[in-house]
């Protein structure tokens, strides 16, 4: 009854890793297809990579979407941070109410963003462009870079920045040397979030890009409309296996931080 | 060895949310003083010893250090370092690091921080550990740590914050003496806080006794155990024998003091005034247990009600008339026959008994 349980639960769970993961196999795999139509194995080829980098659009958008997560995990590490800094150091009226204002953009949907947005750049008479994407990404990320940052400084012991003060250190010299390399691994990881979500934020972007000026996820989708190029699957290879490598160092980076941080009682 | 005045506090008050912490303390420490401050939780040490690192600002009052008002000082400015309780190495840094970082903060040159960094460690007898994490050493180790990265910046005044609490009482004991003898070594003055008097008596030259607040009593650590001022100091170091009473009658040096259905005569070293309620404390050491009374000292007949063997001395319980119990410590050879809920008389040189306050 046991080993047969094991065994229902065991299945259970390869279908689940194979329902997640297929569909990404089936996309590096047919990235390598010689078939233009994608849907049946004809050979292998490096065509399509080599295609890629002359298809001027994809690299295009390419850059926009990482030109537009640059900015945003840039601007939305440094506000998160300090937004954590600030709600984990003092006490003021009100500490509760602005605690909650940060958790509503992780909770409100994104075409609301959008929209509101969207009217707020008619009010102000601007032209969209690619920069009209970025207030967006910052307001959906900053409030994830804050919480992770938040959950890292309440592991933090506060007497550390007491003895580094006591032993002669201003408050810049405490926060650079003490404070910021201690809280430092949940800041890369809320800017790995925040990275994350601005390059495959879609809605924001449709609403907000400027025409001619593309992510990567709105060109996606425009073209997909006329059936996935391999291009499509050869770049989607790319930013996985990019994305695979950054999660790996950050997390073992992460793994070390976290040993040093543990107290021996 | 004790000189100028090192540490002043003059009338500092603490207020948390209307809560008085420290109430109107006035405290002179002398240069290379080792002086404990000792009380119960809550009693205000620990936010006294703050107040001098600079991390509490005092609601009102001053601090001098060195003759220099410091009390809206920044505590990177002040010439005091602080080993805390839970010693707070910095854990990214290595042994070496954490020791030379006040001196870098000082930028002190390189060369200089090297030969006191290994100067400080050598003292605290751990300088084959300098490249190793905080988190690779033995609690005993790391607050030996925490000591040498004080003290390496030469302080005028090192704060030290329970910082045995966490050992086990053999390794508390042994740091007690290093701790002691350090001091002696350094010639840096020392304010100690914690709330275990055996250490307090142990390593202090002066014990400065608080209670809600305020100061019950300052005085040498004999001072302290046989001469308490308060019922709170008698009755917090060591243990006592606290025996009320009103006082009958004074006549000069001597009060006569009523104490259940029995009166005994007292050196009156308080003054207490007649019809007044005294307290009188008497350290269960000083007592002695007879069947008949002695000649000479104060007699106090008591039943006998239980004798307690605990190791260094046999502790004998009696009962006095109005119910109240005293305990008696004598040594095994000297106890005397004594039968269950017979008269005993429980005496003691006048000498030996305080008067208290309160």
């Amino acid at each position: 009854m046991r080993a047969r349980t094991k065994k229902i639960l065991f299945s259970f769970s390869l279908l689940v890793f194979l329902f997640f993961y297929i569909p990404i196999l089936f996309v590096i795999i047919f990235s390598f297809n010689d078939s233009k139509l994608g849907t049946v194995w004809t050979g292998f080829t490096l065509e399509w990579y080599g295609s890629l980098f002359k298809n001027s659009q994809l690299i295009g958008a390419t850059l926009n979407s990482l030109y537009i997560a640059v900015i945003t995990t840039i601007i939305a590490t440094i506000l998160g941070t300090l937004a954590a800094l600030a709600l984990h150091r003092y006490t003021f009226i009100g500490k509760k109410s602005v605690e909650f204002l940060f958790y509503i953009p992780v909770v409100i949907p994104d075409i609301v963003v959008a929209v509101a947005l969207l009217a707020i750049y008619g009010l102000l008479n601007m032209s969209l462009g690619l920069n009209t994407a970025i207030p967006g990404h910052v307001a959906i990320t900053i409030s994830y870079v804050m919480l992770v940052v938040l959950a890292r400084l309440s592991s933090f012991d506060s007497s550390l920045e007491e003895a580094a003060k006591d032993l002669g250190a201003n408050e810049w010299q405490t926060f650079w040397r003490v404070t910021f390399p201690l809280i430092f691994p949940g800041i890369m990881a809320g800017a790995l979030l925040a990275f994350t979500i601005s390059l495959d934020e879609f809605v924001i972007s449709f609403f907000t890009l400027g025409p001619g000026s593309n992510t990567l996820p709105v060109l996606v989708y425009s073209m997909v409309r006329l059936g996935v190029s391999p291009e499509v699957n050869a770049l989607s290879t790319i930013i996985i296996l990019l994305m695979v490598i950054v999660v790996v160092v950050v997390g073992l980076r992460m793994r070390k931080g976290e040993n040093l941080n543990e107290k021996k009682l | 060895m004790l000189g100028v005045q090192m540490v002043k506090l003059e009338h500092v008050t603490k207020e948390f949310d209307d809560t008085i912490v420290v109430d109107d303390l006035n405290l002179d420490i002398k240069a290379g003083e080792f002086l404990t401050l000792l009380g119960p939780s809550g009693c205000g040490k620990t936010t006294t010893l703050r107040m001098i690192a600079g991390f509490e600002k005092p609601t009102s009052g001053k601090i001098l250090l060195n003759g220099n008002q410091v009390d809206d000082m920044e505590p990177y400015k002040r010439e005091v370092n602080t080993v805390f309780q839970s010693y707070s190495l910095f854990p990214h840094m290595n042994v070496y690091d954490n020791v030379a970082f006040g001196l870098k903060m000082k930028k002190v040159g390189k060369e200089e921080i090297k030969e006191r960094v290994t100067k400080a460690l050598k003292l605290v007898q751990l300088e084959e550990y300098g490249t190793r994490k905080p988190k690779q050493l033995s609690g005993g180790q790391q607050q030996r740590i925490a000591i040498a990265r004080a003290i390496v910046n030469n302080p005028k005044v090192l704060l030290l914050d329970e910082p045995l609490g966490a050992l086990d009482l053999k390794l508390r004991k042994q740091m007690q003496l290093e701790l002691k003898h350090l001091q002696q070594t350094l010639n840096i003055t020392f304010i100690y806080v914690t709330h275990d008097q055996e250490e307090a008596l142990t390593m202090s030259d002066r014990i400065v006794v608080m209670n809600k607040g305020k100061i019950e009593q300052i005085g040498t650590p004999r001072e302290i155990y046989e001469k308490p001022r308060t019922r709170f100091v008698a009755d917090f170091i060591g243990q006592t024998n606290i025996l009320d009473g009103n006082v009958s009658a004074v006549n000069g040096d001597m009060a006569t003091l009523e104490l259940a259905d029995q009166t005994i005569e007292i050196p009156n070293s308080s003054e207490v005034a007649l019809k007044e309620h005294a307290f009188l404390s008497v350290r269960p050491e000083k007592m002695k247990v007879s069947n008949t009374p002695i000649e000479g000292p104060i007699n106090l007949k008591c039943t006998f009600k239980e004798k307690i063997y605990v190791g260094s001395v046999t502790k004998i319980v009696v009962r006095l008339s109005d119910g109240k119990e005293l305990t008696i410590n004598e040594s095994h050879e000297n106890i005397a026959e004594l039968t269950n809920n017979n008269d005993v008389y429980v005496s003691w040189n006048p000498e030996n008994a305080v008067m208290l306050i309160k």
